[in-house]
This record gives structure tokens, sequence and C-alpha cells, in this order.
């Protein structure tokens, strides 16, 4: 089945459009707009769509393929991937220090903003419960 | 040809004119397949590296090896593969539209007929005209068509877009797009308009001071290429003396740093040794460009 995806770059931008590719599959996979077993539609169809290089889309495509967000299957193209199992993805503490820099990021801009921890647990909350909502 | 091979190899070249040396021991190398934007101010030698390339023009030293042939003593077969737009376009002005495509296509074995009446079409050059009555930006197009309907194996542009109009433009890089997609052929276009490159180039070489400053892919020049805003709490120094700082800016306790590699330790040194936040701000192509060219 494809998903139906609705790229949009935006070549201008200081972000390459590669960066902007990777970003908006995640996010789609985050949000549940997509789920495992959807297609992405092919490289060419997306170049050609969006007029960009077809390289640079590929090559938004392979670091999707080697973090595992998607799986190449032959003939078909690349398929939104089982999300691994908690043991697969290493131990709780290899996972904890993986989501640490973005804490860290979001603790320093919440500390800007005079957010305490508690302040920024409840964004959080609101965040995984619409997760779980889709 | 060997697919692996390189469809252009500059090694060492420089070319002066009197005294002047326009390129200065340049090298560049250019992979079978993909879109190379050549981005250089104007006078950079734009035009002199692609003459070379092309060997319509001669350099003093160095060598040129265009798809696997030197560049100043090219076969017939090899002129086959190669289309070239130039700068200013050299028509017979007296020559109808049409009769210009069908002469020019009489010289190469493989010409797409239906592609170049396709494109008269799509791009509403008039058939019957004569060149020398045709508009600038019509003159350019049907350059262009003449130097994609033997579907070339390397293309090469000079300023291909300066003369068209912003829907002109967009048909033209798809027509660009559509020839890369296959991956067997390359094309390597100059240009000063860097939303153009950003958009279909897959590789940029940077041409500065004769040489080329930059050769990479457009995502990883942009993912190095970071401006740093650093606030502190106390006075920065006058300078910073830290490796890659392309451009910067010191007011107070402020500071606007372009650097050429953004690395932890780099962003780590910052903070500790001046106490500053830092704020990493993405560049685009045009921005770049500017920074790389601020020393002039």
């Amino acid at each position: 089945m494809a998903a139906d995806f609705l790229f949009q770059v935006f070549p201008n931008s200081g972000l390459p459009i590669y960066r902007q590719l990777l970003d908006q599959v995640r996010r789609h996979v985050v949000s549940g707009r997509v789920s495992e077993g959807d297609f992405l539609p092919s490289v060419r169809q997306v170049a050609l769509e969006l007029e960009v290089n077809p390289m640079t889309v590929s090559k938004a495509y392979s670091l999707l393929e080697r973090d595992g967000v998607v799986e190449h299957v032959r003939g078909q193209g690349m398929r939104i991937a089982p999300r691994p199992k908690p043991s697969e993805n290493g131990s709780l503490r290899e996972r904890q220090e993986r989501l640490l820099p973005l804490v860290e990021q979001v603790a320093a801009e919440a500390y800007q903003l005079h957010l305490s921890s508690a302040q920024v647990k409840v964004l959080i909350d609101r965040v995984f419960k619409e997760l779980d909502g889709k | 040809m060997n697919q692996a091979e390189n469809v252009l190899e500059m090694r060492a070249v420089s070319k002066l004119y009197g005294s002047r040396p326009v390129l200065d021991r340049l090298d560049l190398a250019i992979s079978t397949g993909g879109i190379v934007g050549l981005l250089g101010k104007n006078g950079a030698g734009k035009t002199t590296l692609l003459r070379c390339a092309l060997g319509l023009a001669k350099p003093q030293h160095g060598t040129v090896t265009i798809l696997g042939e030197p560049a100043w003593n090219l076969s017939a077969s090899a002129k086959e593969l190669i289309g070239y737009v130039p700068q200013t376009p050299q028509l017979y002005h007296w020559m109808r539209v049409q009769h210009i495509i069908d002469y020019t296509g009489s010289f190469y074995r493989r010409w797409n007929a239906q592609l170049a009446r396709d494109l008269v079409a799509d791009w509403k050059i008039p058939p019957d005209q004569r060149a020398g009555t045709l508009s600038v930006g019509e003159a350019q197009k049907l350059a262009i068509v003449l130097a994609l309907a033997h579907e070339p194996d390397f293309l090469l542009l000079d300023e291909p877009v300066a003369s068209l109009d912003p829907a002109a433009r967009r048909e033209f890089l798809k027509v660009v797009l559509e020839i890369a997609a296959g991956g067997s052929r390359s094309v390597l276009f100059s240009t000063h308009i860097t939303s153009d490159l950003e958009r279909v180039a897959n590789h940029v070489a940077i041409l500065q001071n004769g040489q080329i400053s930059f050769f990479g892919e457009l995502g990883e020049l942009k993912d190095q290429i970071k401006r740093l805003r650093l606030i502190s709490t106390n006075t920065f120094p006058e300078r910073f003396e830290l490796p890659g700082i392309l451009r910067q800016r010191i007011e107070g306790n402020q500071a606007l740093v372009t650097t050429r590699t953004i690395t932890p330790e780099l962003l780590d040194k910052i903070e500790t040794s001046w106490h500053a936040t830092v704020e990493i701000q993405d560049l685009n192509l045009e921005e770049i460009f500017l920074e790389l060219h601020d020393d002039e």
C-alpha cells in the first residue's frame, strides 16, 4: 500500500533538502500519519514532483534506511519499517543516553523561558497522549 | 565509455590572459551522472573554465580530459556526446528556427527530432521566425534545444538561465533534471543564480581566485558552514582565534561568527572559554556564497 505522501521542500532554506525530507518522513511516522508497511513514493517520483535532484532524494531515503525508519523491499521500494522492539534498541540506559542530547536542549530552552521541570512535563505528557491516541 | 570514469578531469590547469591568471593550477574532477553547479562571481573565470573543459580554449599549463579524451584533441565521436550552450548563443541569424534545427541535426547520428519538436512547442519558440529576430530569451531557448536534441552524455551550460524568465527557468531546470534522472548522463552548469542551483544540483563547485575553493555535495556544504550567534555575560575579545572561521563580527558581549566546519569541540570551547550561549543558524547557498566572498 502506498502512503499518501505530500512532501514539501524549500530549496532556498539553509536546511539541506535531504534533511527536510528526512524530517518529514520521521514526523509522519511519529504522528502516525503513515504506519508500518506503507510504501514511500519512488525516488524518481519525488524528484520529478518536487523538481529536485534525484540523488538528494535518494540520499534522504538511504539515511532513513540506515536509521531503520524504512526498509528496502526489492523491486517495490522503501517501506516503513516496524518500530524496533525495546530489546533490539539497546538497554534502557542506552536508550536514555540516546535521548539525552534532545532533553538537554529542551531543558536549556525551558530554562530560558522560565519553565520548571514540572511545567515541561505537562507538555511531554500531552504529546505522549496524542501519540497513544493515534 | 567506461561509466565509472570521470566525465571531466582538470589537473593543475592554468589559463592566463596576458599576465593575469584566470585559472590558477585548478583541479576539478566530475564523475559520471549527476548535476554539478559551477558557482562564481562575475569575472571569476566560469566561462574560461568551461571553454578549457571543451577544448575551445587552450590552457598554458595542466591537463584537461573530457569523456576520457584530451580536450584539445577531441575526436568527432566524443564531440557527438557533448552538448554545450554558450553564454551568448551563436546562431545563424538569417536562418529560420526550424531550418537551424534540421541543419544542426544533420551533423549528428543520434538526433532526437521529436524531442526538438516537443521543446520548441513547449517553450513557444516560433519555428518559422528567423533566428536574428528572436528575443534574447527565445534565442537562448533555441540554443538549449540544439544542445539537448542529440541527447548528449555530458551537457555543459554557461549561464543557461540568465535571460530566461522564472517560468522558463523552471521549465529548463525540469528538463535538466530529467536528463540526469537516468543516472548515466552528466550536467555541468555555471550560474550566479544560487536559487536555481539549490534545487537541481547535487554537487557544487565554487570557483574563487582561479581555483575550486569548494567541491562537494550541496547538502554537505549547508551542513558544514554555519553561522553562530553568541551571547555572553562577559565582553568578547576583539577577535576570535579559532580554526575555520570565515567571518566574524563582534559587538561587546554579542558576536556573529561564520565557521567552515562546526564541531562539538568548537562549541564546547566557545561555551567554556567565554561563558557564551550559542545559537546555530543555518545558511542558504546565497548566504554561504556571500560569506565565502567576504574577504575580497
